[in-house]
């Protein structure tokens, strides 16, 4: 349930403020569960041992609790000055999420942006969610879900290609974007285009630290259609044993780059999608070169209640022995319009170096099967 | 800072209330008969039988279509329309409540449809953003 101030409200709010904000809101979700893991590791390093089963109060079982403020200017025109501030929160323990440094929470870590809306589109400028994990959430039955999902997957290889599981600071695409710029286009026939980049912000190297990406997506006729191309410089530079070992230092190194495909078709109650993905690091593409395909299936019984499938499956393109095949299923019934409360069992068979995780933020052993399920609540405000 | 006070109060009074409110789902499916503003439409197709057949039905369905995408905020890409002789039917995810009744609107808007259900419920934007 949102909660909308009204102007009067806000301008006591923000008595310095000259002009009404026409809106500011306040919103948030919880999400809580109980997860059982019949195997868990306590790293994402690659000889992590299994450290036996795990009973647990998990955060996220839909997606991360989290909360945040947004608020809408309208300055004529048809033009709007927006803003908004969310993060996620643990709600088992009550912690920030992870920002781009390891160690360092961040109480904004999803959204810290301002930005413009007219006629043309919409820029916002700063740390956000950036284009391509909504156009993967858009064409996944499981909607980028954080328990067995495109984004398990597409963290899956992450986790492959050196990812320590401690920043968002990612090897291969990026769920957020710090420094970001994007543009999101009107729809034309229901095409749109997203454009990112990001400056680095680093002295003496114009390329250091910056991402680039485009987002070409259709939404019409009960089809989603989405096509991805991100390149990062400098990402991931924190190796596993950071900080024992130093943050490599940004020289514009061109080291991130990530292609997706994806398409979701809704029919009756029926939806299913597909889509591939091939994520490298073009400058060490002979240890980090990964492919990723899903499929899914889901059935909605009726308005408040959802059964989601996916399969996920993992490729190392430099060495067949490493692949990981995940499935997950989930039901999802709606007590009210603001809470749901979901039930989730995944499978995941993983193969030499492998480690995908069937839930985020729950980390398994490579090369090691693992089963979940997960049971919880979810509800928004 | 007594203000601030203050307005903390009253917005968790507003919580309260808007808490206690919440539980009315409308998201139910509904079989709408074509209201005033199908009405029309109606007169203006209905004075024969409803179009029937298979290329029929693919055509209105294309027409729904083509009036939900005038709006833009609205994401076609994940609603399911089925035509049936006239009979619409709705179904799939729209990402705000409001959005519910305002397809099922544009809907009997359209010359051909004679009825309307609504079975669209609302799944949220992903990562809890609004």
């Amino acid at each position: 349930m949102k909660l909308k101030l009204s102007s009067a409200a806000a301008l006591a709010l923000f008595a310095s403020a000259v002009h009404a904000q026409s809106s500011v809101t306040l919103y948030g979700t919880i999400d809580t569960g109980l997860l059982y893991q019949s195997t868990s590791a306590s790293t994402f390093l690659p000889k992590a041992p299994n450290t036996g089963s795990v009973f647990a109060l998990k955060d996220g079982g839909i997606y991360a609790s989290n909360w945040g403020l947004k608020g809408t200017e309208d300055i004529g025109g048809g033009y709007k000055v927006n803003f908004k501030l969310q993060g996620v929160f643990n709600s088992t323990n009550g912690k920030f999420g992870l920002s781009d440094t390891p160690g360092v929470t961040a109480m904004f870590n999803q959204y810290a942006a301002v930005g413009v809306s007219g006629p043309f589109g919409t820029v916002d400028a700063g740390r956000q969610i950036v284009p391509m994990i909504y156009a993967m959430a858009d064409t996944d039955v499981r909607s980028a879900q954080y328990f067995g999902s495109i984004l398990t997957a597409w963290l899956g290889i992450n986790q492959a290609a050196g990812w320590p599981g401690t920043s968002t600071n990612a090897p291969i695409g990026a769920l957020y974007d710090s420094n970001a710029l994007v543009y999101q286009s009107p729809k034309f026939y229901g095409a749109s285009l997203a454009l990112e980049y990001a400056p680095g912000g680093v002295g003496g190297q114009i390329q250091g630290g910056t991402r680039e990406s485009a987002v070409l997506k259709y939404s019409n006729y009960g089809l989603n259609l989405a096509a991805v191309y991100y390149n990062g410089h400098d990402t991931n530079p924190f190796p596993l044993t950071y900080p024992t070992a130093g943050a490599a230092p940004a020289t514009g190194l061109n080291n991130n780059r990530f292609y997706y495909l994806g398409a979701l078709y809704t029919i009756g109650g029926f939806s299913v999608s597909a889509s591939y993905g091939l994520g490298r690091n073009p400058a060490n593409t002979n240890h980090v070169d990964f492919e990723m395909l899903s499929g899914g299936l889901g059935y909605k019984f009726s308005s408040v209640f959802k059964v989601t499938s996916g399969f996920y499956y993992l490729k190392d393109r430099n060495n067949s022995a490493n692949h990981s095949s995940e499935v997950a299923l989930g039901a999802e019934y709606s007590l009210s319009k603001t809470t749901l409360t979901y039930a989730q069992v995944g499978y995941v068979d993983n193969r030499g170096t492998m480690n995908q995780t069937i839930i985020y933020g729950s980390p398994v052993a490579p090369g090691v099967s693992t089963t979940a399920v997960m049971v919880g609540i979810r509800h928004s405000f | 800072m007594k203000k601030i006070k203050g307005l903390g109060v009253s917005v968790g009074a507003f919580v309260v209330a808007v808490s206690a409110n919440a539980w009315a789902q409308n998201g139910a499916a509904s079989s709408v008969p074509a209201s005033a503003s199908g009405a029309s439409a109606m007169v203006a197709s209905g004075a024969a039988a409803p179009e029937t057949g298979r290329k029929a039905n693919r055509a209105l369905r294309r027409r729904v279509y083509a009036a939900i995408s005038q709006h833009r905020e609205i994401s076609a890409g994940n609603i399911s329309v089925v035509a049936r002789d006239g009979a619409v039917t709705l179904n799939g995810t729209v990402t705000d409540a409001t959005q519910i009744d305002k397809v099922a609107e544009i809907t009997k808007g359209v010359p051909g449809v004679t009825s309307v259900t609504n079975k669209l419920s609302v799944q949220r934007r992903p990562f809890g953003s609004q």
